[in-house]
């Protein structure tokens, strides 16, 4: 039943949305806006599930003392925070003062500061995936060199011939790698999708 | 703990160190940061001109926490052009990281005190794509009132003038290009981006479906060189980005990759080595 039901709904949307951008129709539009609105309600239901199961996962962490008590505790005071200062009495919601603190002056920097740590974790994974005499880790980290002194923040004629190359590589071998992998997961999606469409399952083949 | 232990676990905080001083050091002269090739510096500039005066441009904003940094400046520079240019920002988030830094730049306008006619938030949209296909629809739920949120509580996104998106890792140009422009053609798309997108974003610039792309720091660094808004430069950000700074950690990063490059090198010649005669003795 599980099986018949899921493609049914992809094909029905998929084919509902499909039509409605051919065809001009006020009812059909309608129809589709519908649908639309279906998928943002879920994908609003399934972010808030989602905050809902880490809060239980965290809080259960603490209750049966496993994990990290301190993260646990960490991530159920941030929600604290940020429900507590959008929704007491009398608080303007996201746009509150104390919410715009908590982004402005905890949220947006503790992040930034977390990614940047990646130069620095970035630097010691490569030196370990290098002295482990990882070939990947090798060719990566050659072509790692390569492209940061192509990036070198050099001016005059030495500047403009790394700002050339760095556009070329960009633009040709670093390009194309990644547009031919974005094609193969488009091919993959479209195999997949008309996989679904068709009903057919690994128990087929 | 052996000296070479404690080099490798001091050198993290050592490296920080440097860039700081590095940061705070005077620029060197030879150092620059903006690209010598400024097409696509121009073609932004050019894509700004061509809008109507007073236009009302929809700002798709998603950058992501990771990326941000390196687009920042940028993104500054640009929504300071757009109001210099009189233009009306209508500010929509479809990814809880970019409504956050939304709600940060909205801060960071009503700090300088923005004309608050010309700045309409319209929030967080979930959904991603299905959110978007949602912005293109007459009849946008708007609670705010005005001229601004009257045009496109009517007209949805076709009501607008021009689209800039600032992209992230989670959504960016191209879902704007696939979702949006289908169904709302006509409409200008300008962008901003990190450079990890910059592969996918390349052919929409060829084909003309995005009309103007800031996807590097160099392009970026270019397009804020030309930049003149006069009074509007409190909303810019406070100080470019250090050149040594940004030289100093590329040539550590540079400099450690060799290194273990090297130090490997050594350590493969020395397992081919055949053994040498004392060995043999011993």
């Amino acid at each position: 039943m599980r099986r018949a039901t899921i493609p049914a709904l992809v094909v029905v949307a998929g084919l509902l949305l499909l039509v409605d951008y051919l065809v001009v129709n006020a009812s059909l539009g309608e129809l589709a806006g519908i649908v639309v609105d279906a998928a943002i309600l879920v994908s609003a239901g399934a972010a808030l599930a989602a905050v809902a199961a880490l809060a239980v996962r965290r809080a259960g962490d603490l209750w049966r003392r496993r994990g990290d008590p301190v993260g646990a505790v960490l991530v159920l005071a941030g929600m604290a925070a940020v429900l507590l200062a959008g929704l007491r009495p009398g608080a303007s919601g996201a746009s509150d003062p104390a919410v715009l603190w908590i982004l402005n002056a905890l949220l947006v920097p503790l992040g930034a500061s977390l990614f940047g740590l990646l130069f620095v974790s970035t630097l010691l994974a490569f030196q370990r995936s290098i002295s482990a005499r990882s070939r990947e880790a090798i060719v990566m980290a050659l072509a790692a060199v390569a492209i940061l002194v192509l990036l070198l923040p050099v001016g005059g004629t030495a500047g403009g011939w790394l700002d050339g190359a760095a556009a070329w590589a960009l633009a040709v071998p670093i390009g194309g790698v990644f547009r031919g992998l974005l094609l193969g997961i488009a091919i993959l999606g479209a195999v997949v999708a008309a996989r679904t469409m068709l009903g057919i399952g690994a128990g087929d083949e | 703990m052996s000296d070479r232990l404690l080099a490798i676990r001091l050198a993290p905080l050592l490296l920080l160190l440097l860039l700081a001083v590095a940061w705070l050091a005077p620029s060197v002269g030879w150092l620059r940061l903006a690209s010598s090739n400024t097409t696509e510096a121009d073609r932004m500039t050019q894509a700004l001109d061509a809008l109507p005066p007073r236009s009302t441009v929809v700002v798709g904003f998603d950058p992501d926490l990771g990326t941000y940094a390196e687009i920042r400046p940028t993104v500054r520079a640009l929504l300071a052009d757009l109001l210099y240019r009189q233009a009306s920002l209508a500010i929509v988030s479809v990814t809880p990281e970019g409504r956050a830094l939304a709600l940060a730049e909205l801060d960071r306008l009503q700090r300088g005190t923005v004309n608050a006619r010309r700045i309409l938030d319209l929030g967080f949209v979930p959904g991603a794509e299905a959110a978007l296909v949602r912005l293109t629809r007459a009849g946008l739920p708007i609670e705010a009132d005005g001229a601004l949120a009257g045009v496109l509580a009517t007209d949805g996104l076709a009501g607008a003038q021009a689209i800039v998106v600032v992209g992230g890792n989670d959504l960016g140009p191209r879902a704007w290009v696939e979702q949006v422009l289908p169904r709302v053609p006509g409409l200008p798309l300008l962008a901003v981006a990190p450079t990890i997108l910059l592969p996918e974003l390349r052919p929409y610039l060829a084909t003309g479906q995005v009309d103007a792309l800031l996807g590097t720091p160099r392009d970026g660094a270019a397009y804020r060189a030309t930049l003149d808004v006069e009074r509007l430069d409190r909303f810019l950000e406070p100080r470019e980005p250090s050149r040594t700074g940004v030289a100093v950690g590329l040539v550590v990063a540079i400099g450690v990759l060799l290194a273990a490059l090297v130090r490997r090198g050594g350590r493969s010649d020395a397992a081919r080595t055949p053994p040498g005669p004392r060995t043999e003795a011993a």
